[in-house]
């Protein structure tokens, strides 16, 4: 299996009157290409935290990342920034989209950013439509969408340029339970038909369950790894019953 | 802590937004401020150089004939009783020149004469000396000249000038005073000597004429000496009185104040536009807040209370230090004033009154700019709290119909300030410009979709999806972009106004120009001579088909009923005006008038002075005092005429007519037309070679033309510095609601950072953003500004701006592009404050 992502030894501090907060300490992690990975824990862990840093959209304070054979921690914005062009695909829990850009053109942001046009892609962007069950929407503005809709339309959009890796953090936050199984249905499928990469970030045991394997983070740290291994049923009951085993 | 504190937390947590608005504020009052005092440091200068011209003189008797008084008539004046002191001023145009020195080049200057008895003008006048001493008896050399043109020309105290004239004797003249710019000095635009009368008679064959005395009178004693004058003077008169001088100077100066307001007025206007768009987005952007507020209990009055007090402290701290900057503008616009002549002015005066007034337009302005954000801050629900996204509010016509009445309120308050009595331009066309400003304004918002697709387009083809997004934000809040480009309107179309008003008033100036000097050239000399004593040398001139004189002598015109006025009448020659194609004719037929002119009996009266009721086929009565009156036929109305004493201009008669019905015979001005084929290099030198010897001035149309063109050019420079002024304020607005727009789309611009944006490409999104305003302001500017100066030109009447409009391209041009490039340096800060947006954070925190 090849290591698409790797962590070592990340710590994030931030500096807070005079003195300074340790969101991360030391966290180390890998992640095989194909592999669906979970990151839980309670608020105010460092989810979010060690999501933006594996992501490149911030620096560690000390440490690295290494995204697809790319040292992130090393470069400068610019550099970063295209790394993050070419080898990522973010899904944030709300807010995802661009309120000026109807769907077809914000699931070819990416293509758009990189000077592309829509009519370039206009059949690549058909298919992601498809693949969310959003071909008949492709001409509606965000404001116009529900919720879950516009979180298939994010979830599109971050698959669009075929990332390395697609990031979710707490994608379902803001669903409900009908809606919020239907997104990771979608997620789930990508990776396994497609073979995406993927690092979701939740709170939510049931939506852990469909991961390959889950680290649970607290205080900064990964504290437990949990191999799951591939499941059509995404069955939650074991996890929680190990995660009540470890007191959480 | 009150709620009220929270007003000020407001201000001082966006202290960026604050202080630009602030500035902006502080920029129009600034402008008002300055262009109030300048006006000031302009009546003030008209009311000092009337008291200096006339002295302690309460009036002035003006011979009618050009000859002059005669010594007599100077005794008799002397002798009338309760006449205290009397001084006889003559006045004749000659030449001077500086000793030869090998050192130096020549100074040659063509110079009003002032011929006063030393004595009796100290009596009388106190003159403004920047340097040296007036004139003393004893030594009758002596000179005084105006100091400006003293230092143009390399010339001091002591130095020595020569009349140049046809005596060979005449001693040089010696200069002992430097006049200040009032007064005597700024005569025939400084272009003055003063000296001894009885130099300056022996110094020339012919002795310069008496043309006025002024008289010093005994309290009380006006209409004593009026009727004697009219008893006793037996020499054709007239009087003029202290306030009739102070008026003639005042109208030359009217134009101004009231242009000038009109800036002022437009640079307020840029402002209001601004504070209310302030606020408008601080509301909007609270929305939530506001809500807040008032689910806690915060009544509608309560929350409008929290944003009037915001724009009552902007505009108090605008005002006040806009005041202060407007002294400092006062300052360089009377420098600047001073320097080009075009206007008297006085050094600073620190008015009070119009501090005050500028203070206070700044306030009231600000706050009635700021009631429309407040209003729309307390119909805020408490239910807007709980709203996920922020409703960018009501409708575009809703958010616009504030602002329709804000723009009525400040032209009806420039409407009641607006000096009336002394603008040049109608007031009814001015508050017709103001309109068409705010109407263009209003359309641009209204069609700012359409609009910005098509600016837009070649951005987005330049910048891609960057541009694309940057034309797609300016559709985001219609009304604010409406308000921001609409600032930046006003203050465009008002540069392409004044540049379209002053490349018609060029042209109308050629044209006049044109019209009135058949052949376009002339000599112009110091005295008026027989005409046949010059006619062959002047005919024998090299090159010249014909040199023709102009008969220029004062009578006094009378139509049906209406009392007797002054008059100036000019001989011609109809063959040499009729041939050369001069004069424009506003009524009657071009030829049958030069045939009723070479008839006898017909006079072409100018526009002005037919006004509406006369015409071609009416009766005018003219004499010379105390003569029989003679009835002329009007033969046509002409739309410009030689200049002249009397404000409208000369009533032309022929050549023949002047002789044998008014024995006048004497002209000073001659023109010239050239022979087939010969260069206008040649004709000129040699027009000017022949008035050389006689001490004349040679002057060519196109010359004077050109130098009219200069003058309006200075002046309008000025008012082109306001309206610029008003466009830094616009771009204070596009600055404001770049920046606004940014913070607000931190989370946008976080989720297109996270996608792969580069930082340069933020700026380049929010860079063609502020470019397509620039553009969009731009075009709509030159559409509204030359609809304000088409109806401005429209209005005026046809002396005027004759011409009708001239467009002047290179300026419509460059104003679409200051626009782009303005409005693209103001983006440059937001751009930078959207590249430093924290990706991670913008994310997290959605609000
Ligand atoms: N910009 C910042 N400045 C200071 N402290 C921060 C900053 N961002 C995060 N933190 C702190 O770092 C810690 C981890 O935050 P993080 O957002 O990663 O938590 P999380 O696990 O994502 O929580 P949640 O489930 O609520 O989203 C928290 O204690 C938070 O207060
Ligand atoms: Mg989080």
């Amino acid at each position: 299996m090849t290591v698409i992502l790797e962590a070592h030894n990340l710590v994030k501090s931030y500096p807070l009157g005079g003195r300074s907060v340790e969101a991360l300490r030391g966290v180390s992690l890998s992640v095989s290409k194909g592999e669906f990975v979970a990151i839980m824990g309670s608020s105010g862990s460092g989810k979010s935290t060690m999501l933006h840093l594996l992501g490149g959209l911030d620096r560690p304070t000390s440490g690295e990342v290494v995204i697809d054979g790319v040292n992130v921690s090393q470069l400068n914005d610019e550099q970063a920034t295209l790394t993050r062009r070419d080898k990522t695909g973010f899904v944030f829990q709300f807010f995802n989209l661009i309120p000026l850009l109807n769907v077809a053109e914000n699931v070819a942001l990416p293509f758009l950013i990189a000077g592309e046009s829509l009519g370039q892609h206009r059949q690549r962007v058909q298919e992601l439509l498809a693949l969310v069950g959003l071909e008949d929407k492709a001409a509606h503005r965000p404001d116009q969408l529900s919720a879950g809709e516009q979180q298939r339309v994010a979830l599109a959009r971050a698959l669009a340029p075929e990332p390395a890796i697609l990031l979710a953090d707490e994608p379902t936050g803001n669903l409900d339970y009908t809606t919020g199984t239907e997104i990771l249905d979608l997620i789930w499928d990508s990776c396994d038909r497609l073979g995406q990469t993927i690092v979701l970030v939740t709170h939510d045991a049931r939506a852990a369950a469909y991961a390959d394997r889950v680290l649970v983070v607290r205080d900064g740290s990964i504290r437990e790894e949990i191999v799951l291994g591939r499941r059509r049923d995404h069955e939650a009951r074991a996890l929680i019953a190990r995660l009540a085993a470890l007191g959480l | 802590m009150h709620l009220a504190a929270l007003a000020w937390r407001g201000l001082v947590a966006r202290r960026l937004r604050t202080g630009l608005t602030v500035l902006g504020v502080a920029l129009g009052v600034a402008v008002v401020a300055g262009t109030l005092l300048a006006n000031q440091a302009a009546s003030e200068a008209v009311e000092r150089a009337a008291a200096q011209l006339m002295g302690r003189a309460e009036l002035r008797v003006r011979a009618f004939d050009p000859v002059g008084f005669s010594p007599r008539a100077i005794t008799t004046l002397r002798q009338i009783p309760a006449v205290l002191g009397a001084a006889a001023v003559a006045e004749r145009r000659l030449t001077v020149s500086t000793l030869p020195d090998p050192r130096k080049e020549d100074v040659f200057s063509l110079l009003l004469a002032i011929g006063v008895d030393a004595k009796d003008e100290a009596a009388i006048r106190t003159y403004d000396l920047e340097a040296g001493a007036f004139l003393t008896p004893d030594s009758p050399t002596d000179a005084l000249v105006n100091a400006a043109w003293a230092r143009a020309n390399g010339l001091g105290l002591g130095d020595q000038l020569i009349l140049t004239g046809h005596r060979e004797d005449v001693p040089p003249v010696r200069i002992v005073g430097l006049l200040g710019d009032l007064g005597v000095g700024a005569l025939s635009h400084g272009n003055v000597l003063v000296m001894h009368r009885s130099t300056l008679t022996t110094a020339f064959e012919v002795p310069a004429p008496v043309t006025y005395v002024d008289l010093q009178l005994a309290p009380g004693r006006v209409e004593d000496v009026q009727n004697a004058l009219d008893r006793e003077l037996t020499e054709p008169f007239i009087v003029e009185t202290a306030a009739d001088a102070a008026r003639q100077l005042g109208r030359a100066q009217a134009g101004f104040a009231g242009i000038s307001f009109v800036f002022g007025l437009i640079a307020l206007l840029v402002g209001a536009f601004l504070v209310a768009n302030t606020l408008a987005m601080t509301v909007t952007e609270r929305t939530r807040e506001i809500g807040l507020l008032r689910a806690a209990g915060a009544t509608r009055g309560q929350v409008r209370g929290l944003f009037l007090r915001q724009g009552i402290v902007i505009g108090l701290i605008g005002s006040v230090l806009g005041t202060a900057l407007g002294i400092g503008l006062a300052a360089l616009a009377i420098g600047f004033l001073r320097s080009t002549r075009a206007v008297l002015v006085t050094g600073l005066p620190l008015n009070p009154l119009a501090l005050g007034m500028a203070l206070l337009m700044g306030v009231a302005v600000t706050a009635a700019a700021s009631t429309i954000p407040a209003i729309g801050a307390s119909r805020v629900s408490p239910l807007d709290a709980l709203r996920s996204s922020r409703q960018p509010g009501r409708g575009l016509w809703a958010r616009l119909r504030w602002i329709v009445v804000l723009e009525a309120l400040v032209l009806v308050i420039g409407a009641a300030l607006y000096p009336l009595e002394r603008g040049e331009f109608s007031p009814l066309a001015v508050v017709g410009a103001l309109a068409i400003l705010v109407a263009g304004t209003g359309a641009t918002a209204l069609l700012l979709q359409p609009l910005a697709r098509m600016v837009g387009r070649p951005f987005e083809w330049f910048f891609g999806a960057e541009g694309m997004l940057g034309r797609a934000n300016l559709g985001r809040d219609r009304a604010r972009t409406g308000l921001t480009v609409g600032a930046l309107i006003v203050a465009l179309a008002s540069v392409v106004a004044l540049g379209t008003i002053t490349e018609s008033a060029r042209a109308t100036a050629d044209r006049w120009v044109g019209s009135i000097l058949p052949g376009g050239y002339a000599i112009r000399l110091g005295l008026p001579v027989e005409v046949d004593a010059l006619r062959s040398d002047f005919e024998a001139t090299a090159g010249a088909a014909v040199a023709s004189p102009i008969v220029e002598f004062p009578a006094v015109a009378r139509q049906g009923e209406a009392p007797a006025q002054e008059a100036s009448l000019a001989g011609i020659d109809p063959n040499v005006f009729e041939a050369t194609g001069s004069l424009i004719f506003v009524h009657g037929d071009r030829t049958t008038a030069f045939r009723a002119l070479r008839d006898g009996g017909a006079v072409l009266v100018p526009e002005p002075f037919a006004g509406d009721e006369m015409g071609v086929g009416s009766i005018v009565w003219l004499s010379l005092p105390g003569e029989e009156e003679q009835a002329f036929t009007v033969a046509g109305v002409i739309a410009y005429t030689l200049p002249a004493r009397s404000a409208d201009g000369a009533i032309l008669l022929s050549l023949a007519d002047a002789a044998e019905r008014f024995g006048a015979t004497r002209s000073s001005l001659w023109t010239f037309v050239p022979q087939d084929g010969i260069t206008e290099g040649a004709f000129q030198s040699a027009v000017a070679g022949k008035a050389k010897s006689y001490a004349g001035e040679a002057i060519s149309a196109r010359e004077l033309a050109s130098d009219l063109g200069r003058s309006i050019d200075r002046l309008i420079g000025l008012f082109d510095v306001l309206a610029l002024l008003a466009v830094v304020i616009a771009a204070l607005g596009v600055l404001n609601t770049l920046a606004v727009g940014v913070v607000e789309r931190a989370r946008e611009i976080a989720i297109l950072r996270s996608h792969g944006m580069t930082i340069g490409q933020v700026q380049a999104m929010v860079v063609s953003e502020a470019a397509i305003m620039g553009a969009v302001g731009g075009i709509a500017a030159v559409a509204t500004g030359l609809l304000i100066a088409w109806a401005i030109v429209g209005g005026s009447t046809p002396r005027d701006f004759g011409a009708g409009l001239a467009l002047p391209w290179p300026l419509l041009g460059s104003v679409v592009l200051i626009g782009i490039g303005v409005a693209s340096l103001a983006g440059l800060y937001p751009a930078r404050l959207a590249a430093r947006t924290p990706i991670t954070r913008s994310i997290q925190h959605f609000e």
